[in-house]
């Protein structure tokens, strides 16, 4: 059963989502978007997951806003007409609609929220890393256990891919220099 | 329908932010905009697989053993990996931004798709 608290996170997270769409200023758009991060963040506790909880509130809302903002701040902050609102476009409006109408249909096939009984997450490996993660690697924590441990060579790839980003960044943004 | 709201709310919302997030990708002439509309759609994601990973009296997975009812932590590793990944393509999506402003002076599509034409 929803508890108020769940309730008036997912309504702030969703309004908030809404907001960014409709507003047009940048600015505003990122400031509400840092806002909805951390109505995530917070979710992400709430549904006891704290290391995504911190992640997301260090990266999504404080990494990702910093980034957002030193873009706009390189670039332009559109002035004049930024009060109005969008305009929505009814047609990709509609679209998008029956995309959302095309993944809710297949919402009642999923198990319900926390039973464990026919969720086929709760499985085989579910039941090997609760009971085995301290016995073979001794960390406490088992998402860490496997974050570094089971997973390891994932954690490398995605070392990989922020080195990858890090470098394409540095090209992208290098002034060219007249030979 | 009631009773499937009151035990799957959470894939509502799911649905739902990935339809802004779309519609932000699509339709928005800003394209810092675009990026933050990708960052909705990805989130949305996020709360798909934390939900699956959710039980009933379920605990973070922390201790020595499985003396208590855990939620699943595998989903939230993979979360995890997702985060940091989305937070390198976002510093790459904006630098490409940057880049686009530099050489055509704006950051609207419609504005770029003009300069483009007029060449």
């Amino acid at each position: 059963m929803i508890t108020l608290l769940e309730a008036g996170l997912l309504v702030f997270i969703v309004l908030s989502a809404l907001m960014t769409a409709i507003l047009r200023d940048v600015l505003a758009a990122i400031i509400v978007f840092g806002a909805y991060s951390l109505g995530m963040a917070v979710l992400w506790i709430v549904l006891r997951a704290p290391d995504v909880g911190l992640t997301e509130a260090a990266v999504g809302a404080g990494i990702m806003t910093v980034l957002l903002l030193v873009s706009i701040a390189r670039t332009t902050r559109l002035t004049g007409i930024e009060l109005r609102p969008v305009e929505i476009n009814w047609g990709v409006a509609a679209l998008c609609g029956l995309f959302v109408l095309a993944i809710l249909a297949t919402v009642p096939a999923l198990p319900d929220m926390g039973q464990t009984v026919g969720n086929p997450v709760f499985g085989e490996i579910y039941n090997h890393y609760v009971t085995m993660a301290y016995e073979q690697t001794h960390v406490e924590n088992v998402v860490t256990a496997i974050l570094v441990a089971y997973r390891g060579f994932d954690t490398l790839g995605e070392a990989t891919v922020v080195f990858t980003a890090g470098v394409a960044v540095l090209t992208v943004l290098r002034r060219e220099v007249d030979a | 329908m009631m009773e499937l709201l009151t035990t799957h709310y959470n894939y509502v919302v799911f649905a739902v932010l990935l339809g802004i997030g779309l519609y932000m990708i699509i339709d928005d002439e800003n394209l810092v905009k675009k990026v933050i509309g990708l960052n909705v759609f990805q989130t949305g994601i996020f709360l798909f697989f934390i939900t699956i990973s959710v039980r009933d009296g379920g605990l973070p997975a922390v201790g020595k053993g499985s003396e208590s009812a855990y939620v699943n932590p595998l989903p939230h590793v993979l979360i995890l990996t997702a985060i940091v990944v989305g937070v390198s393509l976002t510093a790459l999506a904006l630098a490409l931004v940057v880049r686009i402003h530099e050489e055509y002076g704006s950051i609207r599509e419609d504005v770029v798709v003009e300069v483009l034409e007029d060449e």
